[in-house]
């Protein structure tokens, strides 16, 4: 027989079975070996080196372990790679399928809209006792500070009697759809690690935000939007910067896509002028071709990301400037939130939210800034800044409640308020010196949130702090208690939402236990 | 009669004279018993290897009736000419073991009945072995050997007895019964755990508070009649009044010098904290309830109602989320009558729907995400997935009243959205079969009150989302409705 008849007979020569590893294989693997690795490999010595080679030649390929350290099974998260955001079910039956989250940045004061300490006003004045100084760390506040009783009056609303002061006149009306949590805690008393603690689960930088373990965990309806919008307003960025919805060490096609409510949804999402859709088609499929040559070469998962990224971008042109174009809202509509399609702002943020929501976006973050009312000047004060920022607020977190709950949609979407960290019952006193206007330093030791809809248990309180509201008395809920608690809330055990990075079975709440706070659940 | 040694033959004394360790064993168990106080840490030590050697004598008793028996056989007779041999090894071995037993009640602080009951159960197997030995070897006859068969199963038993206590001061009280499928319990009339109630009379504050707690933190397993840790029972007030072996526990009227109080106060992460590491410790009202109760006086007599502002409503107890294991097999299994059908929807609508946990086979549908291009035929293609189906998203789809059918068809939703979409009455009026309903959201349709014939009749509904439809926000609704509607 010639070759050609051979090759007839056996059809083409068959690459695949020459010993290949599979790319993915290989790409585990690489992920897998750590610096420990790499010591225990290739130190000491030419013997051993020599013994790391022999022993690394005949090791099998790493292989993700199937069970987790706990030695129940893993739960997979492996998808088609070019499409990463597919849906995939919970691991157990969700009360929630998706989350927006309010973030006040800046810390609002929990003694000036819900924590109500008359003790602390009558003792308005005076020096704070000693035992409140001992060992603590403030970011300003020096020397024997007085004690400063709450700067709004306060009085009982709802069903269930909660106290709340007089700044939220709006958010009133839902107070027995709220779920509060007094005591809540942290252990950053600086904004941008307690930012990234409260998004990420984790004060340093470089891990993924609870938006993109959600959209990991389980991918986003709506291929045509991102999974994990974030939406900022109040004139500035959180301190905490872009990492606050970064995806860590999550392949970055589940980070945070910031939009905008006012002009362009996303820069650039546009075509330039004299660019027409079939010629970005065009221009698009030559770049997908070179980008998945390259994956054939590396194996890196982030290249079909990019490839993933730019067909998003291409289908987003589409439904995401209809998406955020408040304009399409009924004035009544507009009216209710406070919105102003002109111009940009939380209450527009608020109608862009609701719009995402019904779009099926999976994870909706918002920041509204200012809120670090130290005292230092008049709209950092909280007679005056503080008062703008509840303005600014309270009527389109009211209208969005509203708008969810006459949607049906409150029953499955997780509404989530709050801040980095509490504040002082003590008056601040930058430099040990009076301040012209009214501020309290951060206080990490207790501080208040609220939750709504989605199996949260609504028109209760949860926690209690000291008569001062300085500490917590009763029941203290970590962040990353919160963490599980919304992962629950999600249908997740939250050690269950792993990843596999540096050697550790990476997870939200990190590696101190969490617990889920089972008593705010419906 | 007269009796002298001199009668007894000479090798017979011999095996008479092996009675003696067993008799000096017991003078030794008599007179030094486990008293609940912790010794050397060397006896304790050699004490832990009575957990090793005692399944050797088990296995040699058990064996030997065995040999017995298989050795009537005409084949292998040599079977019985070494059982004499093991009945002595055993003796031996179960002397040892007891021994060892001793050293670790004695020194471990062990104390109670079972404790008591195990080491005498084990000093009489080790008679029994004597026994038998002795009748095998020296006293053979047809009646004799009735004896002797007696005497061997009567070691059996003793040892199972034995043994099963021994377990019991291990591995706890019900170790074999626990795990028993509920059918079998069922079967052979077997009651469900049993549990210690208090005792003592609730119209008191001792009966109605105090031991309530000591029972409710399962005290007595340590501290009861079965097993004194520290010498101390709590399973009465006398006793626990009578305290332990540093003396007692509750001084009345002194809260602070109480060590009971002491100990439930230590954070649990005390060597000294009582309930043990990894059991729950007493809540905060507990706590208080015992603090009051010492404070008056720890009577057995306080009337009930006798201290104001007592925290005598029980805090719930700290909710504890569980999660279920998810078992593949199982989930694959479930899932396989319908797995083609759900596989080739999801090619054609990627995204569209997926089981509603990893560990269901219910299916959740949201067609929400594709708007108007999802209309009654693409619908269509979930037919025959419709009774896996139980929550179900068509909001601003092109649906109309086409897909009444389809969607009556899907019993098992719970959840049904069909906001914005062209429905109108005639769905909802088809819709009388979904029992399972609980939420039924028609917002931004043209429903009218019409609907509300069958929607009141929903046994499970709770909402009904009317808002910007044609019912009227102040539309006449029965009592029953009035909580359910939603504008």
């Amino acid at each position: 027989m010639s070759d050609s008849e051979i090759r007839a007979k056996n059809g083409p020569p068959q690459t695949e079975l020459t010993g290949e590893i599979p790319l993915q294989v290989r790409f585990a693997s690489l992920q897998a070996q750590t610096r420990r690795h790499f010591l225990r490999s290739f130190t000491a010595g030419v013997g051993s080196m020599f013994l790391g080679t022999l022993a690394s030649q005949f090791a099998p390929p790493v292989k993700a372990a199937e069970r987790g350290i706990d030695g129940t099974p893993r739960l997979d998260f492996t998808r088609d790679p070019s499409r990463p955001l597919s849906i995939l079910p919970p691991q157990f039956t969700p009360r929630a399928k998706r989350i927006i989250y309010l973030h006040m940045a800046g810390a609002p004061s929990q003694l000036e809209l819900f924590d109500h300490k008359p003790d602390l006003n009558k003792l308005d004045g005076q020096e704070c006792p000693a035992s409140f100084l001992v060992g603590k760390r403030f970011a300003f506040i020096s020397g024997v500070p007085k004690l400063l009783g709450a700067q709004y009056p306060f009085h009982q609303a709802g069903k269930n009697g909660q106290w709340m002061s007089d700044r939220l006149p709006h958010l009133e009306k839902h107070i027995d759809d709220l779920c509060l949590i007094k005591s809540m805690r942290t252990d950053q008393f600086n904004h941008a690690p307690a930012q990234l603690l409260v998004q990420t689960g984790n004060a340093r930088l470089g891990y993924p935000s609870m938006g993109s373990w959600v959209i990991y965990g389980l991918g986003t309806e709506n291929q045509n939007l991102p999974g994990f919008i974030v939406l900022v307003s109040g004139g500035n960025q959180p301190d905490g910067g872009k990492q606050l919805w970064g995806s860590g060490f999550l392949p970055s096609v589940y980070q945070g896509v910031q939009c905008r409510s006012h002009g362009e949804p996303v820069l650039y999402l546009e075509n330039p002028p004299d660019v027409s859709r079939p010629l970005r088609r065009r221009m698009l499929d030559a770049v997908d071709e070179i980008n998945q040559q390259t994956y054939a070469e590396f194996g890196n998962p982030e290249t079909i990301t990019r490839i993933a990224q730019y067909e998003m971008a291409f289908r987003m042109q589409m439904d995401a400037t209809d998406a955020m174009d408040i304009h399409k809202e009924p004035a009544a509509v507009l009216a209710a939130y406070g919105a102003n399609p002109a111009g940009s702002s939380f209450a527009n943020n608020c109608v862009v939210a609701r719009r995402l929501a019904e779009r099926g976006v999976r994870f909706i973050q918002l920041y509204h800034w200012g809120w670090d009312d130290h005292g230092t000047s008049a709209k950092d004060s909280l007679n005056i800044g503080f008062a703008d920022r509840c303005r600014e607020t309270d009527q389109p977190i009211a209208a969005l409640l509203t708008d969810l709950k006459q949607r049906g949609m409150l029953e499955d979407t997780l509404v989530v308020w709050g801040g980095e960290f509490g504040r002082t019952s003590m008056r601040e006193n930058r430099n040990g010196q009076v301040m012209q206007f009214i501020g309290r330093d951060h206080n990490p030791g207790a501080f208040t949130i609220w939750m709504a809809g989605g199996g949260i248990k609504p028109g209760m309180s949860y926690g209690e702090t000291d008569a001062m509201g300085y500490e917590i008395v009763k029941d203290p809920v970590e962040i990353r208690d919160l963490h599980a608690t919304m992962l629950y809330a999600m249908g997740f055990d939250h050690r269950k939402l792993t990843y596999s990075f540096q050697g550790l079975e990476q997870k939200l709440t990190s590696v101190k236990p969490a617990r889920v706070v089972a008593e705010v659940l419906a | 009669m007269t009796f002298s040694v001199r009668q007894v033959p000479c090798r017979l004394r011999l095996g008479l004279l092996a009675l003696a360790p067993i008799l000096l064993l017991s003078t030794l168990f008599a007179f030094l018993p486990p008293d609940g106080l912790e010794r050397a840490a060397w006896a304790q030590f050699i004490g832990r290897f009575h957990l090793l050697t005692v399944h050797f004598p088990i296995a040699l008793i058990l064996i030997a009736p065995v040999l017995e028996w298989a050795g009537r056989n005409p084949r292998f007779p040599y079977l019985r000419s070494s059982v004499d041999f093991l009945l002595a090894l055993a003796m031996l071995s179960s002397l040892v073991a007891a021994t060892l037993g001793w050293c670790l009640a004695r020194s471990g602080g062990y104390s109670g009945r079972l404790v008591t009951q195990h080491m005498w159960g084990g000093v009489s197997v080790a008679a029994a072995c004597w026994l038998c030995w002795l009748l095998r070897r020296y006293f053979r006859g047809p009646r004799l050997d009735f004896i002797y068969i007696l005497a061997l199963l009567a070691a059996v038993g003793l040892v199972s007895w034995t043994g099963y206590r021994g377990g019991q001061l291990s591995q706890g009280e019900n170790h074999l019964t626990e795990q028993m499928p509920a059918t079998l319990r069922k079967l052979i009339g077997f009651s469900v755990r049993s549990q210690i109630l208090p005792r003592s009379n609730p119209a008191y504050f001792y009966g109605a508070y105090v031991e309530p707690i000591f029972v409710g933190h399962h005290c007595y397993s340590c501290h009861g009649p079965e097993k004194q840790k520290g010498r101390l029972r709590l399973d009465s007030y006398e006793a626990l009044m009578h305290g332990g072996k540093d003396g007692p526990v509750v001084k009345a009227g002194n809260v602070k010098g109480s060590e009971l109080f002491h100990r439930v106060t230590l954070s649990p992460s005390d060597d000294d904290a009582m309930p043990p590491q990894g059991k729950r410790p007493l809540a905060s009202n507990e706590i208080k309830l015992l603090e009051l109760w010492i404070a008056a006086g720890a009577s057995s007599t306080l009337p009930a109602n006798a201290i104001k502002d007592a925290p005598t409503t029980p805090e719930p107890v700290v909710a504890e989320v569980t999660f279920e294991e998810i078992d593949p097999a199982a989930v694959a299994q479930l899932r396989a009558p319908l797995a083609r059908e759900v596989a080739q929807l999801k090619q054609r609508f990627p995204d569209l729907l997926d089981y509603e946990s990893r560990g269901s086979a219910n299916l959740v549908i949201d067609a929400s995400a594709l708007g108007a291009r999802f209309g009654d035929d693409d619908f269509a293609a979930v037919k025959p997935l419709s009774e896996q189906i139980v929550i179900a998203d068509l909001s601003g789809t092109a649906i109309t009243d086409r897909s009444a059918l389809l969607l009556a068809a899907m019993k098992r939703t719970r959840v049904l959205r069909l906001t914005n979409t062209k429905i109108t009455d005639a769905t909802v009026l088809a819709l009388g079969g979904l029992d399972r309903l609980e939420s039924l959201d028609l917002y931004g349709t043209s429903v009218t009150p019409a609907c509300f014939k069958v929607v009141e009749r929903l046994p499970k509904l709770r909402h009904l989302y009317a808002g910007a439809t044609k019912i009227p926000a102040d539309v006449p609704v029965s009592e029953d409705m009035k909580g359910k509607l939603l504008f």
